[in-house]
């Protein structure tokens, strides 16, 4: 009798969890990950405060679009995280270290790569912490990718595979519903802060999404204002996908 | 797009299918049959204060209320060659982002979309302009020195003034020109203001921009060079004594930066501030950060020589 009991308990919360998360499971899910541990006073001398500025400001606006916002700030920003969850997503934003590697067959051939968080108290070490686009490409299993957003160094030059990752050409005239954003050199944090705030801002400015990715894309360009570490590295964001694409999820 | 359709619903199903499995094991109610079982979207940190973020607040104008907004967009439209709409729409934005007011005018086409738009300021001065078509392709491509007369047409046509010799580079992304004049006032750098100019490869304009941030005054006793040096190398150290990190000087130069809270988060919602003159002091750490930091950069008060923001390049 208890065992019936137990099972008619165990099959009455898989129903109710089921109709409570349905509406969420079928949402389109984002997934914002910053890493902050690795800029933090244990590995700088100082907090520095740009992940979580980013990370929030990624949060809000991916939410406005239409995404179901997932993802971490800080520890739980693992490469098993990542590469567990990204099949799953429709967005995807990172903002951490990024650079393109030379893949393990050697140069010339490249494999671009990004940071996951080292966890509180350690700093990153690109040996261990290292997520691959290789490794990305794998995970995603062939799905295709609505926004990508790689808020780090290098990863919107022409070398990179990270596009490639999520099945995005580099190309600026797909005529499917995607669009990845990515800087083509070394850039200061606050440039890329500025450009982000304006980026999504004249996209999410009409709540209609009658404003494509972009348009969005070319405003934030437009303002100027943008500091750069020296002039090899001119302030230089890029883009590829579908010019008309709205960001929407689906 | 069928197979689209199809992954899309396969990816909801096994999203849908992973959350309730993850659910049920939580809640105790199934069991794993192994630890490799619950994979799926992580839900960590899912709340409502995710969804609530900066806003852009707008408010229609009309040319009977602004004339002067139109007069200015339809020069500014004329001079950098932008595209004609089949009407405008203007707006008075309060951008919570920037915290900023302007005007924006935007040329809109048949089909409702914006072909162009440009922004003014509280005084009626452009600070932005861009035009939203497709980049052309490159089969004609200008010179350097052509980019630069245009870019100077453009700004003349539409009643700016750049002063002093502008820089121009190639545009790595589109092929095109980037011409840009950088802002000095006494002699100093201010820290990414600038009058900049794109230009399609083809010669059209795409993009202008004129930033112009207000400037506090000049201090009365300005900080010398070793000073400044003898202020960072104690704000290094005790940065070396918290993270067991060190760093190297690199370059120190002075130049108008705004003060931010890249090193103080009790500064991060602080109104923005002028410009202040400062040492701006480039270092690189050694060590383990050296891995992923490529650069810090310090700004010193020039006045008062105390650390009033900086930078990171990760």
């Amino acid at each position: 009798m208890k065992r019936a009991e137990t099972w008619l308990v165990s099959i009455l919360l898989v129903v109710s969890t089921l109709g409570a998360t349905a509406q969420g499971a079928f949402a389109y899910t984002g997934h914002v990950w910053s890493n902050s541990d690795a800029f933090k006073a244990t590995c700088l001398g100082f907090n520095d405060t740009y992940p979580q500025a980013m990370y929030s400001l990624a949060q809000s606006q991916l939410a406005l679009l239409g995404y179901l916002p997932y993802g971490a700030l800080g520890a739980s920003f693992t490469k098993s995280a990542f590469l567990n969850n990204v099949f799953y997503d429709y967005a995807v934003y990172a903002h951490t270290h990024g650079d393109n590697y030379w893949a393990a067959s050697g140069s010339p051939n490249v494999d671009s790569g990004i940071l996951q968080d080292p966890g509180v108290g350690k700093c990153n070490s690109s040996s261990r912490d290292m997520i691959r686009s290789s490794s990305i490409k794998a995970a995603t299993m062939g799905t295709l990718y609505n926004l990508v957003v790689m808020s780090t160094c290098k990863l919107g030059a022409s070398n990179s595979t990270m596009p490639g990752a999520f099945q995005i050409e580099k190309t600026k005239s797909s005529t499917e519903r995607k669009f990845y954003l990515g800087y083509t050199y070394l850039t200061y944090d606050s440039s890329a802060y500025r450009f982000e705030r304006a980026f999504w801002s004249y996209l999410n400015g009409d709540p209609n999404h009658t404003r494509t990715v972009y348009q969005a894309f070319m405003y934030a360009q437009s303002i100027g204002g943008y500091a750069s570490p020296d002039s090899a590295n001119p302030f230089q964001p890029n883009w590829w996908g579908n010019p008309n694409y709205n960001g929407t999820p689906g | 797009m069928q197979s689209r359709k199809s992954i899309s619903a396969t990816r909801s199903l096994l999203a849908a299918a992973a959350i309730v499995l993850g659910l049920a094991i939580s809640s105790g109610s199934l069991t794993a049959a192994s630890s490799q079982v619950s994979v799926g979207p992580d839900q960590v940190g899912v709340d409502a204060a995710r969804v609530v973020g900066p806003v852009q607040n707008e408010v229609v104008i009309t040319t009977d209320d602004h004339p002067q907004v139109f007069v200015g967009a339809d020069k500014a439209r004329d001079g950098f060659g932008f595209p004609v709409g089949v009407k405008k729409v203007g707006r008075h934005i309060h951008d919570a982002f920037e915290n900023s007011d302007y005007d924006e005018v935007s040329e809109v086409a048949s089909n409702g979309q914006p072909l162009a738009l440009t922004q003014f300021d509280g005084s009626g001065r452009l600070t932005t302009a861009v035009r939203f078509d497709a980049t052309p392709s490159l089969a004609v491509r200008i010179t350097g020195d052509a980019a630069t007369k245009t870019a100077q047409r453009g700004l003349a046509a539409s009643g700016l003034t750049a002063i002093g010799q502008p820089r121009t580079d190639s545009n790595s992304v589109d092929g095109g020109w980037d011409v840009h004049w950088a802002r000095a006032v006494e002699g100093f750098t201010v820290r990414g203001d600038e009058t900049r100019v794109h230009l399609w490869a083809n010669g059209r304009i795409q993009t202008v921009a004129r930033v112009e941030h207000q400037l506090a005054t000049t201090p009365a006793r300005r900080l010398s060079q070793p000073d400044a040096r003898n202020v960072v190398t104690k704000q290094l150290d005790q940065w070396s004594g918290k993270g067991g990190v060190r760093y190297t000087v690199t370059d120190m130069n002075l130049e108008w930066v705004g003060p931010n809270a890249a090193f103080d988060a009790s500064k991060l919602n602080a109104a923005p501030a002028p410009y202040r003159l400062s040492w701006v002091v480039n270092v690189k750490p050694t060590g383990e950060a050296a891995d992923y930091i490529r650069l810090i950069t310090l700004y010193v008060d020039a006045g008062s020589g105390t650390v009033i923001g900086g930078d990171v390049v990760e």
